[in-house]
């Protein structure tokens, strides 16, 4: 029997009416939480943006202090090419290193959940990296791996590692008990095991920490340039500061902003893709 | 002739402060076809009893046999039900039952008609394309008891199946299950914590001390199936009930 035919069949004794004016009434008031959930954040911005260009006017505040954000926009649209070109280098390091994180950070994440020696030994280690300011030893990577991409990639992915190290080993373990057992009584083999059941079930917690990590990337590239590159949004940042240009590191931020924002809903389409059983994603779904 | 058998089964668990002493010793026998309920206090050691007989879990001393072989790994020929219904989310509820055709490689396009003569045996045909969070706590079971019968095993376990569900639920679950238990021949365990539940689809109920769990008495149901729910009110079955709950009272799980 393919799933067609039992598509047709189940077609045939379908009675959708039944519960169609409740659904309706379900639909209409997810309409208007969207509608508020548009809203409010929208006018938030926009009256936040409207104090500030305000304040900046009224005061008359060099731009060198505080550009107003009016003038911020100008900037941006007067060096986009250049923004851009900057922008792409710096997304490439973040996307590259995060790529290499994710890898790794899944496999290290098996390897911790299936061998408990690998689970006392590694952990450890990443709990102390975890606890040690980042930021602050971006230097050493100059004097450990060199001036330029490189040393930029490497620190993107010490950057974000961590969250989808954490994140699968959570997901991995969160396996219910019973169902394991049940699975096993079914004949499972080991490799079925965590194919069919824990990695399935890994992904929503694994989700949560890649929203973390690609969100995480392109800062860490940003800081990445700070030290130890001669391009990039983070260097472009650091010129524009030192030049009191700051009109242009404020339009570089907007670029960076924007850039974050995209990534996020990135990832949460992603996520709705992949997961669309998940609790969290269920909604969306079904239209409800 | 007895397919299950257990002898002076002991089950320990060892603890971080004291072992506990979980199970037994306990010992009887399924009989081929056979519906044996097992009541006792909570914490009993039903769920373990279930286990080591599943070959899940082993015993600390005595011994099982299925089908005349020793247990000492998972028994294949086996399909479990357990309180919750352990539904993959990420499954359709075809691809649900199918589950465990797919981890024994069997030929799929087969397992397929079986799992839908199933799920229309169980009422839930016009569900298999749906997700299982779209389904009623009924209905998920239903799904459950499918995916447990899909490989036709010659036994059923199920550990406290419809303890999550309502009074009503429960009543329909009963005379479902004991549907497809006639039309499939399953030898069943069934744990319940319902004496109504237990005497209904059992042809013998096992009573099970406290902690740990021995037998306290065993009852042959003889009423004839398929029965009738209203096989409840009948002085007979009042009476096996009642000879039950005795037990419950005596070790003062039911004070009444
Ligand atoms: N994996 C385990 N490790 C240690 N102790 C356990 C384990 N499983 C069960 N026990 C203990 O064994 C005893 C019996 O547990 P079991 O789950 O078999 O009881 P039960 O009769 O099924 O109870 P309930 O009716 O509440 O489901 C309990 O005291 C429990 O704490
Ligand atoms: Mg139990």
């Amino acid at each position: 029997m393919t799933a067609q035919e039992i598509k047709a069949e189940i077609k045939a004794g379908e009675q959708p009416s039944a519960f169609s004016p409740a659904l309706a009434a379900r639909r209409r008031a997810q309409a208007r939480a969207d509608r508020v959930a548009v809203f409010y954040p929208l006018a938030s911005g926009v009256l936040g943006l409207a104090i500030w260009e305000a304040v900046v006017r009224i005061l008359k505040m060099p731009p060198y202090l505080l550009p107003a954000p009016t003038h911020v926009l100008a900037e941006t649209w007067l060096y986009l090419p250049m923004l851009l070109k900057q922008l792409g280098i710096t997304a490439f390091a973040a996307g590259v290193g995060f790529a290499i994180a994710l890898v790794g950070g899944v496999v290290a994440g098996a390897a911790i959940t299936a061998s408990r020696f690998v689970d006392r030994t590694l952990y450890p280690w990443l709990v102390i990296w975890h606890a040690i300011p980042k930021a602050v030893v971006a230097p050493l990577f100059i004097v450990w791996i060199g001036f330029g991409m490189t040393s930029e990639i490497i620190f993107v992915i010490v950057f974000t590692v961590f969250p989808i190290v954490v994140n699968t080993v959570t997901g991995l373990k969160s396996a219910d008990p019973d169902l394991l057992l049940l699975v096993r009584s079914m004949g499972a083999e080991r490799f079925q095991m965590l194919w069919k059941i824990r990695i399935p079930n890994a992904l929503p917690s694994i989700f949560a920490g890649i929203k973390i990590s690609a969100t995480l990337a392109p800062v860490g590239a940003v800081i990445g340039e700070f030290v130890a590159a001669n391009q990039g949004l983070g260097h472009l940042l650091i010129q524009a500061i030192g030049g009191l240009e700051t009109p242009l590191a404020f339009a570089a931020v907007f670029v960076m902003a924007v850039f974050g924002i995209a990534i996020w809903y990135l990832t949460e389409a992603i996520e709705r893709w992949t997961i669309p059983w998940h609790a969290s994603q269920r909604g969306s779904v079904l239209g409800l | 002739m007895t397919t299950v058998l257990l002898q002076d089964v002991r089950k320990v668990y060892g603890g971080t402060q004291a072992d506990v002493d979980a199970l037994g010793p306990i010992s009887f026998g399924i009989a081929k076809g056979e519906t044996v309920s097992v009541v006792g206090p909570s914490g009993c050691g039903k769920s373990t009893l279930l286990r080591v007989i599943a070959g899940l879990d082993s015993a600390t001393a005595g011994t099982v046999t299925v089908a005349g072989q020793l247990v000492s790994s998972p028994i294949g020929d086996v399909g479990i039900v357990f309180q919750r219904d352990l539904l993959l989310d990420w499954r359709s509820v075809i691809d649900n039952v199918l589950l465990p055709a797919e981890l024994r490689r069997m030929d799929l396009s087969a397992a397929r008609t079986r799992a839908m003569q199933l799920l229309a045996e169980l009422g839930v045909a016009d569900f298999a394309l749906r997700y299982p969070w779209e389904l009623s706590g009924g209905m998920r079971q239903r799904v459950a008891i499918a995916r447990a019968l899909l490989c036709k095993p010659s036994m059923l376990f199920l550990d406290e199946p419809f303890s999550a569900l309502d009074a009503l639920t429960r009543d329909q679950m009963n005379v479902i299950l004991q549907q497809v238990q006639i039309h499939e021949g399953v030898t069943t365990l069934l744990i319940t914590h319902s004496i109504q539940e237990a005497v209904f689809l059992a042809d013998r109920v096992i009573v099970m001390s406290g902690r740990p769990g021995r037998t306290l008495d065993e009852i042959v149901v003889p009423f004839a199936r398929p029965r009738r729910l209203s096989l409840r009110e009948a002085p007979e079955f009042a009476a096996i009930a009642g000879r039950i709950r005795i037990h419950f009272e005596r070790t003062g799980i039911l004070v009444g």
